[in-house]
């Protein structure tokens, strides 16, 4: 069994836009236009709710427009030198607006790195979590009398 | 100030004091005023002699040093660099969202059979948030997750409505905007109904629920955060 998700709803609402922007873009290139719709609304939910979404999606969408940003079709990608460093530049072909990346294989996304599991805590922050896992515990205990 | 000093000594013996009119220059109007020497020899003795009052803090070999290395430019314009403004707002602003048009779907688009895997994957979609629709799955249940999914892909049909020629219309919905559904019909035209005094009914596997759209009068994305209340009257 899955563990408890708050608000799964909202997530599963979240992946479908995000897989409708796609959809939509696939079947027709040039409806920039809906595919932007659908990750505008996907946005506000997400900021209605406050719920974060994956570094990956993110760096998808056009900060500025809101458009489903795609390699070829709404958007340029460049490797490009800056101060002897080397970094991806992705461009929004609606707006203008850009997003870099430094080339760093080094670098890991706080998501990625161990510490952000929870098993992986120090131990002084983990006081707290105890209390939450508690709880977290009893909510599932009340889910399954349900 | 050059000029001045050119114009009082003969030609000749300005040449040989450059290196004094330079220093002269250097140090401002007050220099200006102190005897001239004449003769190459002198105006040099004079200028270490000068430099060597001026400036006590350095030895000697390091002031001829400089004499000699160390260029001094006149007329030194600093040339500012006209810093641009940068915009802080990344953003966009109401006006110009508007002006953008980033929402519209063009003409050449509107053609039903481009929409029909998005409606595929809507049911899909739908079927996820059900676990799987069954035949013993309470109708109640799919009803309180439709009032949160997401309802754009859905296939709809107009049930009932305060004016007459938007029932019997069904399509696909395309966008969802806080007043009005825009719905994609079989002969390829795009529809905008209001959502106020209208019923709608969706289809999932068999299953048939009516939305109310009275009481949808919301943009799509704060129906998720909502919560709806069970009473009420419903009335056309
Ligand atoms: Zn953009």
């Amino acid at each position: 069994m899955t563990a408890h998700v708050k608000d799964k709803d909202a997530f599963q609402r979240l992946n479908f836009l995000y897989q409708a922007a796609h959809c939509v873009l696939a079947q027709n290139p040039e409806n920039v236009g809906l595919a932007r719709f659908y990750c505008h609304t996907q946005k506000t939910i997400s900021k209605r709710l406050v719920l974060r979404q994956d570094p990956s999606v993110k760096r998808t969408i056009c900060k500025r427009c809101c458009s489903l940003l795609l390699p070829g079709i709404t958007a340029t990608i460049r490797q490009r030198r800056h101060y002897g460093q080397r970094r991806t530049v992705v461009r929004c072909l609606s707006c203008g607006l850009t997003k870099r990346f430094l080339n760093n294989p080094n670098y890991k996304l706080w998501a990625e790195q161990l510490e952000a599991l929870l098993e992986n805590q120090p131990k002084s922050a983990q006081s707290p979590n105890v209390q939450q896992t508690q709880q977290k515990e009893k909510k599932n205990v009340k889910s399954d009398t349900k | 100030m050059e000029d001045a000093i050119y114009k009082t000594l003969p030609s000749a013996e300005a040449k040989e004091l450059n290196i004094q009119v330079l220093v002269m220059e250097f140090l401002g109007d007050d220099a200006v005023l102190l005897s001239c020497p004449q003769g190459p020899k002198e105006s040099e003795a004079f200028v270490s002699a000068f430099l060597k009052r001026c400036l006590p803090g350095l030895r000697e070999e390091v002031i001829q040093e400089r004499l000699n290395r160390k260029a001094v430019i006149l007329e030194h314009s600093i040339k500012q660099k006209k810093k641009q403004k940068r915009k802080r707002r990344k953003g966009l602003s109401a006006k110009e969202k508007r002006q953008l048009r980033l929402f519209e779907i063009k003409p050449e688009q509107q053609r039903y059979d481009l929409f029909l895997p998005l409606h595929n994957l809507w049911k899909q979609y739908i079927r996820d948030l059900c676990n799987g629709l069954r035949a013993d799955t309470q109708p109640q249940m799919i009803q309180t997750k439709l009032l949160k999914a997401d309802l754009h892909g859905a296939f709809v049909t107009v049930k009932k409505s305060k004016c007459p020629t938007y029932v019997g219309l069904s399509g696909i919905i395309l966008q969802e905007t806080k007043h009005i559904f825009k719905i994609i019909t079989k002969d390829d035209k795009l529809k905008a109904v209001p959502k106020c005094n209208t019923v709608f009914s969706v289809e999932v596997d068999g299953f048939i629920s009516y939305i109310y759209g009275s009481r949808f009068q919301l943009r799509s994305s704060e129906r998720s955060a909502k919560k709806f209340k069970m009473k009420g009257s419903i009335d056309l």
